[in-house]
């Protein structure tokens, strides 16, 4: 009895968690005359691509998603090469003067940094060298910011590997670099998938560096194109929603594949759930 | 120097040497924007007109009669008082209902994991739409319940309470996943000792899992207080900081400052203000972090 109880809340709890993200679905198919019946329908009585079609063909959405794949990439790229040595040496040596401590805890600070106090001078110094509405402006503020979650991400999974495997790959003549690639990176490649994924969404779905850092078509991502659609006079629902839908779809695809670490991620590493 | 005294020193040098990208990024990142803070809070600048010229603590001054920043504080507390409370609430309620073996529990915990990995922007969306006030979804299924339906973020009434339920809704799953995993870290000795003991399920709480659940109760509220008081994307698309400056953030108020009327002088000086409550408030967590020995060093 008590368990079914149990289920019956879980059930109710997982609706109320599923039904908003099922709705703006729903509304992005629906007819515009649709969108407002009472009551209102969760199927759509007559389903429809058009809003779809509108956001590609007229309001150049192409354009967002394929500035939106090639800054979060790169800043995937750059943030887990810089991230990873940085994480290795915090995890395997032994540097003076407590430092391994003192830096470690330095990233984890940054971190608590609010972007808004960022953006400024970070803004003015983007400027300074014309990359102001350039995808290269907004992967280095990414970047950035970026870093301390992948240094802290990965200084776990690394010191989690025995010393002994590079110990003796080094017995066996490759230099510490190389015992590094061949034999350490090899053995944590989940833990740096999951930090990769983890840096990807948090890339994809960031508003307020781009915001500022990126207006013009060559240079804006899919969040700067969603908020193209909520003005001040009018709202198109339909419209919005299908870019909700749009740039949304990836991240869900996305968060089922670090599930397992979802967690640690979460938490920049200090609970392994 | 030939390569191969260069590679020897290379290798003498390596844990010096892997740190200097990450380092050079974050002095950028955290030193420079500090000191760029305080030089420009003493300054005003137009950014548009490259105009500038020294005033001393003007800014800072000015601040203190602005009763806009004032409202902007005020509000971020509140958003960040309520919202972080209510998710930590229940978010410990759900873990400790739900700390047992469950049928798809796998399932369900990827479902939970929607809603705080989705763009904020699309959040915000997602509740615009809900909240649209005569045909509205969430109108209509108050009214079912008997309800009568509301304005939402177009009430100054309601404005702030609408965005703190948005948060709530983002959140609340990850102080349960977080607090969830704290409660299944906690090894179960000590539980069979204490019902050995004859100990209660109050006082099990309060002196077993409590205790061991520390950790992740500081984490999980040290990461959402500091989402919390930079709040910006939601309000931005839901209210914009409107009806009448109900939902005006920090990071709206500065963003309003540096990018709209190009006042970067008094918003770097609120900024600073802003980084100084900040770093008080994740001090006192991490320094009882450190305490806790969470990060495994």
């Amino acid at each position: 009895m008590k368990s079914i109880l149990k289920l019956v809340f879980v059930i109710f709890i997982t609706i109320i968690v599923i039904f908003p993200v099922i709705w703006i679905i729903s509304t992005s198919i629906k007819n515009p005359i649709d969108i407002f019946t009472i009551p209102p329908e969760l199927v759509p009585p007559n389903m429809t691509i058009d809003h779809y079609s509108i956001l590609f063909n007229e309001l150049g959405f192409l354009e967002y998603i394929r500035n939106s794949i090639i800054v979060t990439v790169s800043t995937v790229i750059v943030s887990l090469s810089i991230g990873m040595l940085a994480a290795y040496s915090l995890a395997r040596f032994k540097l003076p003067h407590n430092l391994n401590y003192q830096i470690s805890f330095w990233v984890l600070s940054t971190r608590m940094f609010p972007p808004i106090v960022t953006i400024i001078p970070l803004f003015s110094m983007l400027r300074l060298f014309h990359l102001i509405n350039s995808r290269t402006g907004l992967i280095i503020a990414y970047t950035a910011f970026n870093l301390p979650f992948a240094v802290w991400m990965m200084r776990g999974f690394f010191a989690e590997i025995p010393k002994e495997l590079e110990d003796a790959a080094m017995v066996d003549g490759y230099s510490r670099m190389g015992a590094f690639w061949n034999i350490i990176v090899p053995i944590a490649r989940p833990g740096i998938i999951a930090t990769a994924i983890f840096i990807l969404i948090m890339s994809w779905n960031e508003f307020l560096f781009a915001l500022i850092l990126a207006q013009t078509k060559v240079s804006a991502t899919l969040p700067i194109g969603v908020a193209s659609n909520v003005t001040q006079y009018q709202i198109l629902w339909g419209r919005l929603s299908a870019s909700g839908v749009i740039a949304m779809a990836p991240v869900l695809i996305f968060a089922f594949l670090v599930q397992k670490h979802l967690v640690r991620g979460m938490s920049m590493g200090a609970i392994k759930g | 120097m030939n390569l191969k005294a260069l590679s020897r020193w290379t290798e003498k040098e390596l844990k010096y040497l892997l740190l200097v990208p990450t380092i050079l990024l974050l002095l950028i990142l955290t030193v420079y924007p500090l000191i760029f803070a305080i030089i420009a809070s003493l300054h005003t600048i137009n950014i548009r007109t490259g105009e500038r010229s020294f005033v001393g603590l003007k800014n800072f001054i000015q601040i203190i009669s602005d009763n806009l920043f004032w409202n902007a504080l005020k509000n971020t507390a509140i958003y960040s008082g309520v919202g972080v409370t209510v998710e930590f609430a229940f978010g410990l309620g759900l873990a400790l209902l739900l700390n047992t073996r469950l049928a798809g529990r796998n399932i369900f915990r990827a479902l939970l994991l929607t809603p705080m990995m989705l763009p904020p922007i699309v959040v915000a969306v997602i509740f615009k739409i809900m909240y649209i006030p005569d045909f509205g979804v969430l109108n209509y299924l108050l009214g079912l319940i008997g309800i009568k339906g509301m304005i939402w973020e177009a009430s100054v009434k309601t404005a702030l309470f609408s965005l703190i339920i948005l948060d709530i809704w983002e959140w609340t799953p990850f102080m349960f996943l977080i607090l969830l995993a704290g409660l299944q870290a906690i090894p179960t000795d000590p539980y069979e000792a204490a019902i050995v003991d004859g100990a209660n399920k109050f006082q099990i709480f309060k002196f077993i899992t409590w205790p061991l659940l520390i950790p992740a109760v500081l984490i999980a509220l040290l990461l959402r207080l500091m989402d919390t008081l930079r709040i910006f994307d939601q309000v931005f698309i839901m209210t914009g900081g409107g009806p009448a400056n109900a939902t005006e953030t920090i990071s709206l108020y500065i963003y309003r400052h540096a990018f709209r009327f190009s006042n970067i002088g008094y918003a770097t000086a609120m900024s600073f203000i802003m980084l100084i409550i900040t770093v008080i408030i994740s001090n006192v967590f991490i320094n009882r972090l450190k305490a806790e020995e969470v990060f495994t060093l």
